[in-house]
């Protein structure tokens, strides 16, 4: 189990979201799975679901619901034109503060 | 949630047990689903609205093999927080706005990681406002009863509620202009007061009023114009020299008050919804200034009745909950 | 110091009215135009326009001060300094406006006794003040407090001298010394209407301070 420091995952769940759905389409639960398989996090419900439905409002996520072979329908989500465009500037917004960090932690460290 | 998330939560007298009771749902899920539906109808969201974000709600749960209450909490505090998370996009509707990659900016309780299962590094700060048990009635009729609330240094609380609950009312109380009908009320001394609107004279300068409220703190003229000024700027605000309150937009004249409520440097803040007139630039600009204010070590008590302001809060007194 | 401050910025705003200050200055003016035929007569019915128009305005201004006050003693100011600082201004800014009628009464009408003139009218200013802001601590409004005002200054102007009424009356000092300033009247008159005015001062201001200090207490919670 991966549980990072909650704030870090605060800002960066959106990019993290929008990367897996832009790899494929995806339901919530099978989303956490992935991130936790990523190592990234274990994200509770009470914290997917509403920035699921979040990046849905604005319009960067389109759902569509998909029967399961087994239990409820589900609903899928998958990047529009504008969630693209979202995902490579936070990307490179990510890019940009990873190797700030990186050069600070390095320049700190022993050798 | 993870237990160190900021969560509002419901100060005092609305526990779990805040939402409507089981309303004769066939299981425990659907209860739940209704008592989350009824709490988003007392937030303001409309009907059908509220109806589909219970059914999507309850297909999540159903889509995990959970039960709703054990992945999302009570269902009363997932409407709020999942309110609050759907209006922070309003709120910063672009995600390459700063404040989207600035942790602490979405987290209040950052400084707070003593709350968290990691272990306390940091004390919780000292209490600065304490209200055990207060009422006030005017005449025959309660206004509110049994308020307790705890603000500390560092600390953001919002007192909520619908229009005519008292929260005003329970605003003065704290700042000593009102006295309770019952209980009891600890403050700290240095205390700074915003009204919602009025508190100015019409007839000064904002640089009149630095000198005249400076002059009430012991404070000389000089410089209580210098650090009114210095203030004003941080609300991007450059008052001008000649120009008479009366005379300002509504929402610069708020701005002046946010001043004067902050120029003797209390340990408590009390604002009274005080962002009356601001646009959303100074609006933005506004919370950031209560997070510099929290993160200096200050106590803040927040009037207000917009949603999207929880996200900032350590904690919501809903006083229309324990009327 | 702060009630200073509180005085300096009282008479700023209060000068920044451009018309209600001319309606003020000019006020006493009508009163004395309307009966400069009688010698008598005409100072005293200065002094009690000029009694009018000081205490109106210090009504006014206390009133206008009304959401300011609680915040400056939240500040950290106290009741004294805050009402004192405002009947400060207004007593000074009467004075000046005395001491502008006394030059035209003097000029105009010659008086037995000038001195005792000019304390007339600046005893007029400083009684004047502390009533309007009395009014002002037990009516709030501004109507109210205006009407009041206004009874007051009528039932003064029409009570017969002799009677009780007119000995309770606020200004009844102004026409003691009025009769001393004009007729050359003995010194009883003086010292008759300075200590109903000193009365009447201490009356007026002490009531506005009691009550004041009444509506701007702050109860002193403890410390958590």
């Amino acid at each position: 189990m991966v549980t990072p420091p909650r704030p870090w995952l605060h800002g960066f769940l959106d990019l993290c979201l929008l990367a897996m759905l832009r790899e494929r389409p995806d339901y919530g639960y099978g989303l956490a799975q992935r991130l936790a398989a990523a190592g990234v996090a274990d994200v509770p419900g009470g914290t997917l679901y509403p920035a699921l439905l979040r990046l849905e409002q604005q319009g960067w996520v389109e759902p569509s619901w998909h029967p399961s072979e087994s239990g409820p329908r589900r609903k899928y989500y998958a990047v529009t034109e504008s969630g693209q465009a979202t995902l490579n500037a936070q990307a490179a917004e990510w890019h940009r503060f990873r190797d700030g960090i990186d050069q600070l932690v390095a320049a700190g460290a022993p050798r | 949630m993870t237990p160190d998330s900021p969560r509002p939560n419901p100060h005092g007298g609305a526990g779990p047990s805040g939402g409507a009771g089981p309303s004769g749902g066939a299981g425990p899920a659907s209860g739940w689903a209704d008592r989350f539906a009824d709490e988003l109808l007392r937030l303001g969201v409309q009907p059908p609205r509220a109806r589909r974000l219970a059914e999507e709600t309850t297909q999540q749960a159903a889509e995990c093999a959970t039960a709703p209450d054990a992945l999302f909490g009570p269902a009363h505090l997932y409407a709020r927080h999942l309110i609050t998370e759907l209006n922070t996009a309003a709120l910063n509707p672009t995600a390459l706005n700063p404040t989207a990659f600035n942790p602490t900016a979405l987290n209040p309780a950052v400084p707070k990681a003593g709350a968290g299962p990691s272990g306390g590094a940091i004390d919780p700060g000292d209490v600065r406002l304490r209200l055990t048990g207060v009422g006030k009635r005017y005449r025959r009729r309660t206004i509110f009863a049994g308020v307790n609330l705890t603000v500390r240094a560092g600390e953001v609380a919002a007192i909520v509620g619908a229009n005519g609950c008292g929260k005003s009312t329970l605003l003065r109380i704290c700042a000593s202009l009102t006295r309770p009908s019952s209980g009891t009320v600890q403050r700290t001394r240095r205390v700074g007061f915003v009204p919602q609107d009025g508190g100015t004279a019409g007839w000064l300068t904002a640089d009149e009023h630095f000198t005249l409220f400076g002059a009430a703190a012991g404070v000389a003229p000089r410089r209580a114009r210098s650090t009114g000024e210095h203030l004003a700027g941080r609300l991007a605000w450059r008052p001008s020299r000649d120009q008479l309150t009366q005379h300002l937009s509504g929402g610069t004249r708020q701005k002046l008050n946010l001043v004067l409520g902050e120029l003797h440097s209390p340990d408590l803040l009390l604002l009274d919804e005080p962002y009356q007139g601001f646009d959303q630039g100074t609006y933005l600009s506004f919370w950031q200034q209560i997070l510099a204010w929290r993160d200096a070590g200050k106590a803040v008590v927040v009037v207000t009745h917009l949603l999207h302001d929880l996200q900032h809060v350590n904690q919501v007194h809903d006083l229309g909950a324990t009327a | 110091m702060t009630a200073l401050v509180v005085a300096a910025l009282s008479a700023r705003e209060v000068g920044r009215r451009r018309v209600a200050l001319a309606l003020m200055v000019t006020l006493p003016l009508w009163f004395y135009l309307l009966r400069r035929s009688a010698e008598g007569q005409s100072v005293r019915m200065l002094a009690l326009g000029m009694a009018w128009a000081v205490s109106a305005l210090t009504l006014f201004v206390v009133n206008a001060a009304r959401g300011v006050d609680p915040r400056l003693r939240l500040t950290g100011a106290s009741t004294l300094a805050v009402i004192g600082g405002r009947l400060l201004a207004l007593t000074a800014g009467g004075i000046a406006l005395a001491a502008a009628y006394w030059a035209l009464v003097v000029a105009d009408q010659r008086p037995e006794r000038p001195w005792a003139a000019a304390l007339m009218m600046a005893l007029t200013a400083v009684v004047a003040a502390p009533l309007g802001s009395l009014i002002a601590a037990l009516l709030p409004r501004e109507l109210e407090g205006a009407l009041a005002l206004l009874s007051i200054c009528a039932v003064q102007m029409l009570a017969d001298p002799p009677t009780l009424v007119a000995h309770l009356m606020p200004f009844w000092s102004l026409r003691e010394l009025g009769t001393y300033v004009i007729d050359g009247a003995d010194a009883g008159y003086l010292w008759r209407a300075l200590l109903h005015a000193a009365l009447t001062w201490l009356i007026c201001a002490g009531g506005t301070y009691a009550l004041f200090a009444w509506r701007l207490r702050l109860p002193r919670y403890p410390e958590p």
